[in-house]
């Protein structure tokens, strides 16, 4: 069946004899060929993703328009992309891996209308390599031999266009075959997508960096940086310890100078260190890009250097401050890369007034990354001009050896420097967030629920499931005016006495099939992401909010897990996992459930559900409810009392959550309410027992959600602080440390104490999921939670790693009633690549929700006049020191910032006897925990930590990179309402200022009044959806201001 | 090279197989006339000489004799010009010896020993051009030639190689795959009875794989048993035209 054909190939070894290799090539007499139009499909046996039928031509790149213009290959509007397998090949061999892999993504992808053929493995394809025939010549002759078969096979229906870069390929096979047309890439896309004209600009683009490089490869240059060692001598190097591999890290504050690279897995081990090693300076770095993988020779040890700890402002470039270096460490410099990890940058071209200060070579432009740790990127542009007031998308081609920058070329324009929408634009390409609307293929597939065409509960579903309709009393409790409710409980006395215990959990995966278009999206985004005033979700929203929703009184269908617990000790007896249909009889919220376990029954009016009953059915629903909502407190108490010896974490892992959105959560009541704890206890259980099943059925390919210890030394400051104020904290183990935290309370200043755990937090090392079957059982440990497995089974429709768990979970399942799993799950290699990628998207999902809160603070106080405005002026607690400053954390904005002690001109502060500050001559004296500023005439003022000052807060402005906010210590002395136990009144004012400063500004402003208001309205509707205890509707009324002056500066 | 892909995407492998097809299997049998057996056999670009003399007295020290079976001795060598780089491999080095000893164990498994008491049966392999799956060659060449000898065999003793992928278990292993560094799983499977004579494994491999590559091997032992049966009806086919002349 198989022919054997001999390629004969000669190869260079090592020693640099040529060596000749004869492989064997077997030929087959078909291979699936992908097209709907295919003439034998019982012989091509196609499976798997087919090009679309509806395109009116089939296009066949050749290799070398594969390896140049990728990028517009990959746009979805071009259709009918045939992949031959020898062009994918010179991609392998030619532009590495990287590249082959996104290619390889790109033909796995459903979404995209792309197929490979596999035409060197065909019979009626192959072409042997002639005597003296060059390769390229070669592999064009093959690309188009097999393009001319795909046409015949199609049975002559749809004509095929091979494009080539290659003008003697046009010129020979031009007009050879009749309905194959052979063009080159450029006409291919004036001919055929006149109208795309991103991918015409990204061709231009793309074509003149090329010429640019080929100009500068011919004139010899100096060197500016040494070559990179050969891979051989890089993993060789490695392996006998004299190198060492890490991921190398900008320093955000100091980026020309300091980067370090951090240690991967065993190389840390065996050379002995534990911290970071040092790479200082540009040549050092040896073009080297923040995030690469990178390998470091370590520099003698009379070179070292320590890291810079004073305050530092970004735009003082090469001026380094030698004075105030810590200790040397370990320095080194890197001899080599080996793994690049160049994204999509946003950039800012220089204003014209600094074009011209640039300079003779006017085509190409040095552009400024918004990310203070990527270098300045060189652009061959005309358009500069055109582009200088906006935000573009840059990508980086190359970096020679012989200069300075690197080269790229211009992808995409984002928006407007300093608008909203173009700056939140920034900070999802920054995180390489992409959000797309859901495409139509993937609304297809989703279920209809309209008023006409209501959605039902299926007879088969119904017979399969357990229904617990009519059985359980379910109900949810959510923050208020929450709509996507994936979370609901219940408990019941059965027949025996013993309770039982239900936490029902929407099932998404019932509407989600694997890799079905919806599940490919959700995979991508991985999370629904939250920026301050807007919303991206991971599912449409007829799921989240409607079908999947749990929502009251209506059926739906759930995934339960059922405790029956023993009626006093509240022991485990049983537990029963499996899909069920429910009907949610409550939707309470908190405070309401809060309310009805204190006995406060004046509640129920603000229930819906009782509104219509009269008074004795209500009166009886009533003390069903209450019954449950109590022994559900006292249930959860038991639980987690028995959580061995970690009472106080899950308050801490809450506060970590909280801490980090700590702007967002400053408005939230600060005593929790009991119920949040019974509810996040409940979801903790039905967590913990999901992991032990999941990973009993699937011991190497479950996924679990691990949280490794801290690392002591990590503690120090933490601990350097507590005792400045007289508090000792014991951080050997977790249980030790909740206390320790819980004692370090002083009463006079409950901040010090946030500010603590905040450190703490900081301490601590991020949770994340993984796969079981690449971590050793002792690694599965919970630090926070106190336990030994732990997952993410109880939201599916905002987190992708939930619905993985459920998948597992009905494996499972059906695994124990002995019946073939219809899911494929994934193997522990990929597992492990899906976490990773989870991991990613979480990070990036909280850094760009942190960077947005920054953004609407900085744009509500860049309009503030700071010196009238009283708002500028705000109270703030030390809680960092550094040698020409301190570190300043604002309770009432949530805001953490630097505060300077000596300023440009190496004035220091000083305070004179009303306290107020003034800048003079003198120096700086820094002490453990406090700092001493003495000027020339004597005069001194000490800040010690915790101390409370006043701080002007002012914006400082920048055109490349996002603004800042800047602080600026206007007092020694506490800010007039010194009484911190106030702040939280007082952010609550400044709450209802702030709504009356809009309703003011909106009426000033008499811009389609009405209109504006009723986007307000909308918006709030929209996006109101989870975040209910959040800042959001303070963060989005400012919004509204900003949107209010842009519009004005841009309309007048 | 760390970059090349043992499995595409598609499932195709380097050399265009896909992941259970085994190489071309070429055999004859009876190739010299003084050895009471011998055989030839090409898997892919492997070539393999075997060669079978007995059963006959014990040469040499009259020690060595077995009073209840017969002595299998087994010699591998390997050509000087079977690899890439010419390299000279001096008789008895290392990895001779213990792919002779493998081959021993597997015919003392086969071969029915106890017919022949205080005898020996000697059978020779040689490798002329190695490309992956030498012992395999080595086992199905000396399976053809003791048949060829005419020596009493419980069954045909077959033999494949299998490696791990991805995932995915690769029948018959070339070359290039062997250099790759994966698991690599050698079996010498008695067809008939489904009974393992040798099972070999270097490398690490999870357990929870191990049955499917085995699986796998067996499959492909299977089907190379097939392809030898047809070889052997078609050498006796021949043997008794000749005879009926």
């Amino acid at each position: 069946m198989l022919q054997k054909r001999e390629k004969v190939l000669l190869l260079k070894t090592f020693q640099g004899r040529t060596l000749r290799i004869v492989r064997e090539h077997y030929l087959r007499p078909s291979v699936p060929c992908n097209s709907p139009l295919c003439s034998q499909p019982t012989v091509c046996l196609n499976d798997g993703k087919l090009l679309s039928s509806d395109v009116t031509h089939y296009m066949i790149p050749d290799w070398k328009v594969v390896q140049d213009y990728f990028e517009i290959l990959e746009f979805p509007e071009l259709k009918g992309i045939i992949f031959m397998q020898t062009a994918c090949q010179a991609v392998q061999h030619q532009r590495g891996r990287r590249q082959y892999n996104k290619l390889r993504n790109l033909l796995k992808d459903a979404r995209h209308d792309c197929v490979p053929f596999a035409n060197e493995f065909l019979q009626d394809c192959y072409l042997p390599r002639e005597q003296g025939e060059s390769m390229e010549k070669w592999q064009t002759r093959s690309i188009y031999s097999a393009a001319v078969w795909y046409y015949h096979h199609c049975q002559d229906r749809m004509p095929v266009i091979v494009v080539t870069e290659d003008e003697e390929a046009v010129q020979q096979y031009g007009s050879e075959t009749e309905g194959v047309f052979v063009i080159s890439f450029k006409n291919y896309l004036d001919n055929f997508w006149p109208d795309l004209k991103a991918a015409h600009e990204l061709c231009d683009s793309i074509l003149q960096s090329r010429r640019e490089r080929e100009n500068e490869r011919q004139e010899s240059h100096r060197k500016e940086y040494p070559e990179h060692l050969p891979l051989e001598v890089l993993e060789a190097g490695i392996k006998s310890g004299r190198y060492i591999q890490g991921i190398l890290k900008v320093n955000k504050h100091r980026a020309q100078i300091e980067a370090f690279a951090r240690l991967q897995g065993a190389s840390s081990k065996d050379s002995g260190l534990v911290s970071d090693i040092l790479i200082y300076g540009m040549k050092a770095r040896n073009r080297s890009i923040h995030g690469d993988v990178v390998v470091v020779e370590l520099l003698p040890k009379n070179e070292w250097k320590g890291r810079t700890s004073a305050l530092c402002e970004n735009d003082s470039d090469d001026k380094s401050s030698g004075e105030s270096t810590s200790e040397p460490m370990p320095t080194g410099r890197v001899v080599g890369i080996l793994q690049k990890n160049w994204r999509d940058y946003v950039v800012t071209f220089p204003s014209k007034e600094e074009v011209q200060s640039q300079g003779k070579n006017a085509q190409k432009i040095l552009v400024t990354p918004w990310d203070y740790r990527i270098p300045k990127i060189r652009i061959s542009t005309q358009q500069a001009e055109a582009l200088q007031d906006f935000r573009v998308v840059v990508r980086i081609d190359s970096w020679e050896s012989t200069s300075m920058y690197p080269n790229g070329h211009f992808v995409r324009v984002l928006g407007r420097i300093g608008d909203l929408e173009g700056e939140i634009a920034t900070i999802l390409v920054e995180n390489s967030i992409s959000v797309a609307p859901f495409s139509e293929a993937q609304m297809c597939e989703m279920p209809v629920n309209t008023p006409e065409n209501p959605w039902k509960v299926s007879p088969e579903e119904e017979r399969e499931r357990k229904d617990l309709r009519k059985t359980h009393l379910v109900f949810s409790i959510d923050p208020k005016g929450c709509e996507d409710v994936d979370d609901t409980l219940s408990v019941r006395t059965l027949s025996n006495g013993n309770l039982e215990l239900g936490v029902h959990i929407a099932d998404v995966t019932h509407f989600v099939a694997p890799n079905s278009y919806s599940d490919i999206e959700a995979r991508t985004r991985a999370t629904t992401y939250y920026l301050a005033d807007r919303r991206y979700d991971m599912l449409p929203s007829i799921l989240s909010a409607d079908l999947c929703s749990l929502l009251g009184g209506v059926d739906r269908y759930a995934v339960s897990v059922l405790w029956e617990l023993d009626k006093t000790s509240y022991e485990i007896k049983k537990v029963w996992y499996g899909r069920t249909i429910i009907r949610s009889a409550y939707k309470l919220f908190y405070e309401a459930a809060q309310e009805l376990l204190d006995g406060n029954f004046s509640v129920i009016d603000d229930i819906p559900e009782f509104r219509d009953l009269d008074e004795k059915s209500r009166q009886a629903k009533l003390e069903e409810l209450v019954w449950a909502v109590r022994k559900l407190t006292d249930i959860a108490r038991h639980v987690r009392a028995k959580r061995h010896g970690a009472l106080e974490l899950e308050g801490v892992e809450v506060r970590i959550q909280l801490d980090e959105k700590k702007n967002i959560c400053d408005l939230i009541p600060k005593q929790p309410l009991e119920v949040h704890e019974t509810v996040a206890e409940c979801m903790i259980l039905a967590n913990h027992w999901v992991a032990k099943k999941i990973w009993e059925s699937f011991p190497h390919q479950a996924l679990l959600r691990q949280h490794p210890p801290p690392h002591q030394e990590f503690f120090s400051e933490l601990r350097e602080c507590a005792k400045a104020k007289g508090f000792f904290i014991d951080t050997r183990s977790n249980k030790t440390l909740a206390d320790s935290l819980d004692n370090a309370n002083d009463p006079s200043d409950p901040i010090v104490n946030r500010l603590l755990r905040s450190m703490a937090t900081h301490a601590m090392s991020n949770a994340l999921y993984f796969s079981t079957g690449s971590c050793a059982e002792e690694e599965f440990h919970h630090y926070g939670l106190a336990l030994d497995k732990y997952t993410h089974f109880t939201s599916p429709i905002r987190r992708y790693s939930d619905i993985i768990v459920h998948r597992l979970l009905m494996a499972a399942i059906s695994k124990d009633k002995k019946m073939e799993s219809k899911e494929n799950l994934f193997s522990n290699k990929d597992l492990e690549e899906l976490c990773r990628h989870i991991n990613n998207r979480n990070r990036a999902a909280q850094r760009s929700q942190k960077r947005s809160t920054e953004l609407f603070q900085c744009m509500y106080f860049k309009d503030k006049d700071q010196e009238t405005e009283d708002r500028c002026i705000s109270d703030g607690v030390i809680y960092s020191m550094r040698t020409n400053g301190v570190l300043v954390f604002i309770p009432r904005f949530g805001i953490k910032g630097a505060a300077y002690l000596k300023n440009k001109d190496g004035l220091v502060i000083s305070c004179g006897p009303d306290s107020h500050s003034e800048w003079k001559p003198g120096s700086l004296q820094r002490f453990q925990n406090k700092i001493t500023s003495t000027t020339t005439g004597g005069e001194s003022v000490t800040f010690h930590l915790f101390d409370h000052v006043t701080v002007r807060i002012s914006v400082q402005a920048s055109r490349c990179h996002s603004d800042t906010i800047r602080l600026e210590i206007i007092s020694n002395k506490p800010y007039m309402i010194p009484d911190t136990e106030l702040f939280h009144q007082s952010s609550l004012l400044l709450k209802s200022d702030l709504v009356k400063e809009v309703t003011r500004s909106v009426e000033e402003a008499q811009l389609a009044q009405e209109v504006k208001v009723n986007v307000i309205q909308e918006d709030c509707e929209k996006y109101c959806q989870t975040k209910g205890r959040s800042l959001y509707t303070l963060l989005e009324e400012i919004r509204d201001l900003a949107l209010l002056d842009v519009s004005n500066s841009h309309g007048i | 090279m760390a970059g090349l892909e043992l499995l595409s995407d598609q499932g195709y492998r380097v050399d265009g197989r896909r992941a259970g097809e085994l190489r071309k299997i070429q055999a004859r049998m009876g190739v010299f006339a003084q050895a009471d057996g011998s055989a030839y056999i090409e898997q892919g670009n492997t070539k393999a000489l075997a060669v079978v003399y007995g059963p006959h007295e014990i040469r040499g020290s009259r020690a060595r004799a077995l009073p209840d079976r017969a002595l299998v001795n087994c010699q591998y060598s390997s050509a000087t010009f079977s690899t890439g780089e010419r390299k000279r491999r001096p008789h008895g080095d290392r990895k001779s010896c213990e792919m002779g000893l493998q081959l021993r164990q597997t015919f003392e498994a086969a071969i029915l020993t106890q017919l022949h008491p205080r005898s020996q049966i000697d059978i020779y392999v040689q490798v002329l051009q190695a490309d992956g799956g030498t012992y395999a060659a080595c086992v199905n060449a000396a399976t053809l030639a003791v048949l060829d000898a005419g020596v009493p065999m419980r069954d045909f003793v077959c033999a494949c190689s299998a490696g791990f992928v991805d995932g995915t278990p690769l029948a018959d292993l070339s070359h290039v795959e062997e250099a790759a560094g994966g698991p690599q799983l050698a079996l010498a499977l008695l067809p008939a009875s489904g009974q393992i004579a040798l099972l070999e494994m270097d490398a690490r491999l999870h357990e929870d794989h191990l049955e499917q590559v085995l699986e796998a091997a067996a499959r492909a032992a299977r089907d190379v048993h097939a392809l030898l049966d047809r070889v052997v009806r078609q050498h006796v086919r021949e043997a008794s035209v000749l005879l009926g002349d």
